[in-house]
C-alpha cells in the first residue's frame, strides 16, 4: 500500500513538473477546465456564438459597393507556416475563412482554391480536417455557375465545425475562429471604406460592428482567467472598443406591418436605426484593427 | 425470468428507436435550406424540438439594409402548430408566423434597424412538435 501511495505521489510530482508539456496542451487543458467549471458558461457561449453574423454578409455588401476584388486586403496563404500554436491556428482559420468567402463572392476561383487548401491544412492541425471534402469544393470552385452551391457548402462546413467543437468541449477554438473571422471582415471593410470615402452604407456597417464587438468581448471574458493568450486578445479588443466609444447607434421602434405573398409573410419594418460615426472615428478604428490583425497574422 | 428479460430488453430497445425516430430536427433543418426563396444566401440552420420545453430560442445580429428569411420545416411538410416569432433587442415583437389562425411557413424581413434579434419558436398545444428551420439573407 505504501509503495502504491509513493508511486502515485511520484507520478503526480512528475506530471506537475513535466517540462515537455506543450503550449498547445496547456492551452487546451486550461480552457477545458474553464468549460468544465460550468455548463452554464458553455450554454451562454453557444448562445452568443450563434448570434454573431456571418462575414459573408459583409463580403456581399462590399461587392455591392462596386469596389473591385483586391487580394492585397487578405492574409496571404503563404503565411500558413507561421501558425504553430492552436491559438494562432484557430484565429487564422477564421481569418482565412473570411478571405475564402470574399474570394468566392468575387468568383476568384484560383485564389479560392489556394485559400481552401490553406484552410484544410489549418483544420487538419486542429483535428477538424475531416469536415472539408476538398474534391467537391475544388470542383465547385472551378465553375462560377456553382457559386450558390459553393457558398452553401462552405457555410455548412463552418457551421458544422462550430457545432462539433462545442460538442467536444472545445468552444474556445470556436470563439477564436469567430473572432478572427469577424476581425478580418472588419479589416476588409475598413480598407474598402478608405477607397470609398463618403459611402454611408460602409460607414454604417463599420459603426454597427460596435454591437458585435460587445458580444465578442463578452465571449472572450469567459476565458480571460484561464488562458494568457485569450486574456491578451481580450485586452487588445477592449482597446479597439474604446475607438468605438464616440459611435452612437440610436433606434426607433415602430410596430411593423406585413402582407402574405405566395405563402411568405413579407414584413415591412417601420423601425429604424441611425449610426453616427465620423471619419476620425473610422480612422482610429482602422489603425487599431490593423495593429491587432498584424499581430495575429504575423 | 427469461421472458421478463426479453420484455424489458425489447421495451428498452424499441423506446430508444422510437425516440430517435420521433424527431430528427437536424435533418429537417437541413431540408429547410433549399426551401429558402431564390436569391437568399444560407446562413444558419436551427433545430426546433419541443422536448418538454415551452419554446426554443436563438438570436442573431441583423444588419440594416439586409433582407433575412426564416422558414420552418416539419416531417409531414406541414409546419402547423409551430410558430416563429421575431423580436428585437428590446423584446418588442417584429413579426409572428401565426396570423388569423393560419400558420405561415416563412417570414421575409427587410431589416431597417441593426441589432440583436431573437428568433423564438413556440408550439400551439401539448403535441410533441419537431421541426427544423433555416435562416438566409440577401442584399
Amino acid at each position: 500500500m505504501r509503495i502504491l501511495i509513493a508511486g502515485l505521489l511520484l507520478a503526480l510530482v512528475m506530471a506537475c513538473s513535466s517540462p515537455n508539456k506543450s503550449e498547445d496542451q496547456a492551452f487546451a487543458d486550461a480552457l477545458a477546465n474553464t468549460e468544465l467549471e460550468g455548463q452554464v458558461i458553455s450554454g451562454e457561449v453557444n448562445d452568443i456564438l450563434h448570434r454573431i453574423p456571418s462575414p459573408l454578409e459583409i463580403s456581399v455588401l462590399l461587392k455591392e459597393t462596386g469596389r473591385k476584388y483586391d487580394a492585397a486586403f487578405l492574409n496571404s496563404p503563404d503565411n500558413l507556416s507561421r501558425y504553430n500554436t492552436n491559438y494562432k491556428r484557430a484565429l487564422n482559420l477564421g481569418i482565412y475563412g473570411t478571405d475564402l468567402g470574399y474570394t468566392n463572392i468575387y468568383e476568384q476561383s484560383q485564389d479560392g482554391i489556394k485559400y481552401m487548401a490553406t484552410i484544410k491544412d489549418l483544420a487538419n492541425d486542429l483535428n477538424i480536417g475531416q469536415f472539408f471534402e476538398m474534391e467537391t469544393i475544388a470542383r465547385l470552385v472551378s465553375n462560377s455557375n456553382n457559386l450558390d452551391s459553393l457558398l452553401l457548402i462552405t457555410t455548412q462546413n463552418f457551421n458544422t465545425i462550430n457545432h462539433y467543437l462545442q460538442t467536444q468541449n472545445r468552444s474556445h477554438l470556436s470563439v477564436l475562429f469567430l473572432t478572427g473571422g469577424w476581425l478580418e471582415a472588419l479589416h476588409i471593410t475598413l480598407e474598402v471604406a478608405k477607397a470609398n470615402p463618403g459611402n454611408m452604407q460602409l460607414q454604417e456597417t463599420i459603426g454597427g460592428q460596435k454591437i458585435i464587438l460587445e458580444n465578442i468581448l463578452h465571449l472572450l471574458s469567459f476565458y480571460k482567467d484561464s488562458d494568457a493568450n485569450m486574456a491578451m486578445l481580450l485586452g487588445e479588443l477592449e482597446r479597439l472598443q474604446q475607438s468605438f466609444d464616440n459611435v452612437t447607434i440610436t433606434t426607433i421602434y415602430q410596430p411593423s406591418s406585413f402582407e402574405v405573398i405566395d405563402g411568405v409573410m413579407v414584413v415591412k419594418d417601420n423601425s429604424s436605426s441611425t449610426v453616427v460615426i465620423t471619419e476620425s472615428d473610422i480612422e482610429n478604428i482602422r489603425t487599431m484593427t490593423r495593429n491587432i490583425r498584424a499581430k495575429i497574422i504575423s | 425470468m427469461k421472458k421478463l428479460f426479453v420484455f424489458v430488453f425489447s421495451v428498452f430497445v424499441l423506446s430508444g428507436f422510437s425516440s430517435s425516430a420521433q424527431c430528427n430536427a437536424e435533418t429537417l433543418s437541413t431540408q429547410c435550406i433549399p426551401k429558402l426563396a431564390s436569391g437568399f444566401n444560407f446562413l444558419k440552420t436551427y433545430k426546433v424540438e419541443k422536448a418538454g420545453k415551452e419554446y426554443v430560442e436563438y438570436s442573431y445580429v441583423f444588419t440594416k439594409g439586409t433582407q433575412y428569411m426564416i422558414n420552418i420545416c416539419a416531417p409531414d411538410q406541414n409546419a402547423d402548430g409551430i410558430i416563429v416569432t421575431l423580436e428585437d433587442s428590446d423584446r418588442k415583437k417584429v413579426a409572428s408566423s401565426k396570423v388569423d389562425d393560419q400558420y405561415i411557413s416563412a417570414i421575409a424581413y427587410p431589416c431597417n434597424k441593426t441589432g440583436i434579434y431573437y428568433i423564438r419558436y413556440t408550439f400551439d398545444d401539448e403535441a410533441s412538435y419537431c421541426g427544423g428551420s433555416a435562416l438566409g439573407f440577401k442584399r
